[in-house]
């Protein structure tokens, strides 16, 4: 569960998130949908831990990232951005890493990866090295490291980001087995079939600000559209 | 070990990057090469320096000289002069002075001794004469000949007088009241000093080289590839990230040191030295006491390394800095080629010049002093952890993640 209530962060002169609220249940996908540059990717960042909020609070499953953000990082699980491999260490290697890193036990790791591996049908790369992955590939392992600890909380920034169909629906059918094992997910996205296709609770953000949260439902009553996009279209330019 | 599991990721990456291990295998067999062909070229001279062949002109004018000079071992070459004499001086024509300084000049001699016609009887008479030795003396290879040469000349002069004198009754001390001694206590290896002091700058600099590769890779590097973001999100406290990058590059540092001494030793076993008179005895106990003195060089050198790739905007930036870094072990090499007050107390806490320090003492054959190796080694244990504490307080930036 992910509670964030007020959160405000500034860099130099530019307000990049302003006074943002929201919050994410267990069992349910939540989506942040916002424009590039809307202060999303922040937001998350300061949720896991990389960047301190000058105002406001953000919890993970009750703890509070400001005063413990290691126990926040060891509560969830994360698909940054960045998707950047080593290239010389080969897809299995890398998911091992990060296993480690959150101290599992060896037997255990193995016995992981390869469950992943079969579910993303990684079979083919997890013993290649990252040098000339595809993006698809690349997001594939990100993937695999994020869900490797088998995380309550899973935070996905741009989750689907130039994914292929092939892979974008594994992604949407792993995400939707997560959410049935009671998994908090929350994702960010500017791609408005993918909030639609996925999410439960969406939460529409401009500017920093959070201007309306609610089921895809809900948002198409508010604004008298059926159509997230047009939906979206009539909350962003309202604020 | 947490650290641990960063630093054995970051040497398997590192082991498969051959950029990274040819920096490490090919540095340390640079110096020791080096050091090999010098020390075979030193040996040469000293060889050649034992038997000096001497260009004489008018060796018919000092015959008493010359049968000295040969029975001490000098080869006389008798050299004519085709440039007109003088008719009216007893001393040589300007053109005759010319020649000798063409065939200086064009290497045909390096040196030549000049002996003016009157020489013998003026010697003869009691008086004296000058005798003239030519020379270029910026050509340091002709130095010890022309040293020899000048030595028994002088020789020849003090047994001249000291005959006159008895022959007028007067005791040859009256004029000698005090003769100069010259004992030798240098030991015999530092006659090779010059050039074992390039040894504590070769290992010195193995120490900054052979880490830097890793160094830079999994600081700027992890930035610049764009996966240092995910490494962060891992809940490990950004100390213990660096601890375990920084101990990645000591590895490669610590080998690249080892490899380099190692290579060393072995060079120098090679070298004919006993030839020249030289034996260089370096024990167990040597070898582990300049291990000893190195081994906190490969903590330190890749600590400065990590901050400034820590530092650094991009991978670009960092190898600019870091082409600087590479100067500091220069320094201590400088300092000490300048330097000639003796070994003092401070210079221990100065980093990387205790090293140095005690690494020219060992290679002297000298054994430093206990203290001396604490001192200098905690020294840089000290500073190690400045940067490394410097390095993690940099990674905790927010700054970090954006590139």
């Amino acid at each position: 569960m992910i509670e964030v209530q007020n959160l405000t962060k500034s860099f130099k002169d530019l307000v990049a998130v302003d006074g943002v609220g929201f919050h994410a249940r267990n069992g349910a996908i939540t989506g942040l949908l916002g424009h590039n540059g809307a202060g999303k990717s922040t937001t998350l960042r300061i949720l896991y831990g990389l960047l301190k909020a000058d105002k406001g609070r953000a919890m993970v499953d009750g703890i509070d990232v400001m005063t413990e953000p290691l126990k926040v990082q060891a509560a969830i699980g994360v698909m940054t951005d960045a998707h950047g491999l080593n290239p010389r260490l080969t897809a299995r290697e890398h998911i091992e890493y990060f296993a480690r890193l959150r101290k599992m036990k060896k037997a255990q790791i193995q016995r992981r990866i390869d469950e992943l591996i079969v579910t993303l049908d990684m079979g083919e790369i997890a013993d290649r090295r990252a040098e000339g992955f595809s993006q698809g590939e690349k997001m594939k392992v990100c993937l695999c490291r994020s869900l490797v600890h088998d995380p309550q909380n899973l935070i996905m920034d741009e989750p689907t980001n130039g994914l292929d169909v092939m892979t974008t629906r594994s992604v949407r059918s792993i995400l939707l087995k997560l959410k049935k094992d009671n998994k908090c997910i929350l994702l960010s996205s500017h791609i408005m079939q993918e909030i639609s296709a996925l999410c439960d609770e969406i939460v529409v953000i401009a500017d920093g600000k959070v201007l309306m949260q609610g089921t895809l439902d809900e948002l198409a009553r508010r604004t008298d559209e059926s159509d997230l996009e047009e939906a979206f279209m009539k909350i962003t330019r309202r604020g | 070990m947490m650290w641990s599991v960063i630093t054995r990721k970051e040497l398997k990456d590192a082991l498969r990057d051959r950029r990274a291990l040819g920096a490490l295998l090919l540095f340390p067999i640079l110096g020791p090469v080096m050091i090999y062909f010098m020390f075979n070229m030193i040996i040469d001279i000293a060889e050649e320096a034992g038997e000096v062949s001497l260009p004489v002109v008018g060796a018919q004018y000092a015959n008493d000289l010359v049968d000295y000079l040969e029975q001490n071992g000098i080869e006389i070459e008798t050299v004519n002069l085709n440039a007109a004499a003088n008719p009216d001086s007893d001393f040589y024509s300007e053109a005759q002075l010319e020649e000798i300084r063409e065939a200086i000049r064009s290497r045909r001699f390096d040196f030549v001794l000049l002996v003016p016609e009157k020489f013998d009887k003026l010697i003869g008479a009691s008086r004296s004469s000058n005798i003239e030795l030519h020379m270029e003396s910026t050509r340091t290879t002709a130095s010890p000949k022309i040293g020899r040469v000048d030595g028994l000349i002088q020789a020849w002069g003090r047994e001249t007088a000291a005959l006159r004198l008895i022959t007028r009754g007067v005791n040859p001390a009256v004029i000698a009241p005090v003769n100069v001694v010259r004992v030798d206590v240098a030991s015999q290896q530092s006659r090779v000093q010059s050039i074992l002091g390039m040894v504590p700058f070769f290992v010195i600099m193995a120490a900054f080289v052979c880490g830097m590769g890793v160094a830079v890779d999994v600081t700027a590097g992890e930035r610049e590839r764009k996966s240092l973001e995910p490494l962060l999100v891992n809940p490990v406290p950004r100390y213990t990230i660096v601890i375990g990058k920084w101990m990645a590059a000591v590895v490669f540092s610590a080998v690249g040191l080892v490899l380099v001494m190692i290579l060393n030793f072995f060079s120098l076993s090679l070298v004919p030295l006993e030839e020249v008179g030289i034996v260089f005895n370096i024990g167990s106990l040597e070898i582990i006491g300049v291990l000893v003195t190195t081994l906190p060089l490969a903590l330190f050198a890749p600590s400065i390394q990590i901050f400034v790739g820590i530092f650094a905007k991009s991978f670009k930036d960092a190898q600019a800095y870091l082409s600087f870094i590479m100067m500091l072990p220069m320094a201590p090499f400088f300092f000490n080629m300048l330097n000639t007050q003796d070994r003092e107390f401070w210079m221990n806490f100065v980093p990387m010049l205790g090293q140095h320090m005690l690494l020219t003492d060992v290679a002297r054959g000298e054994t430093p002093e206990i203290i001396d190796f604490l001192l200098a080694g905690l020294t840089l244990l000290f500073f190690s952890l400045l940067f490394v504490y410097g390095a993690s307080q940099l990674m905790k930036r927010e700054r970090i993640i954006f590139s």
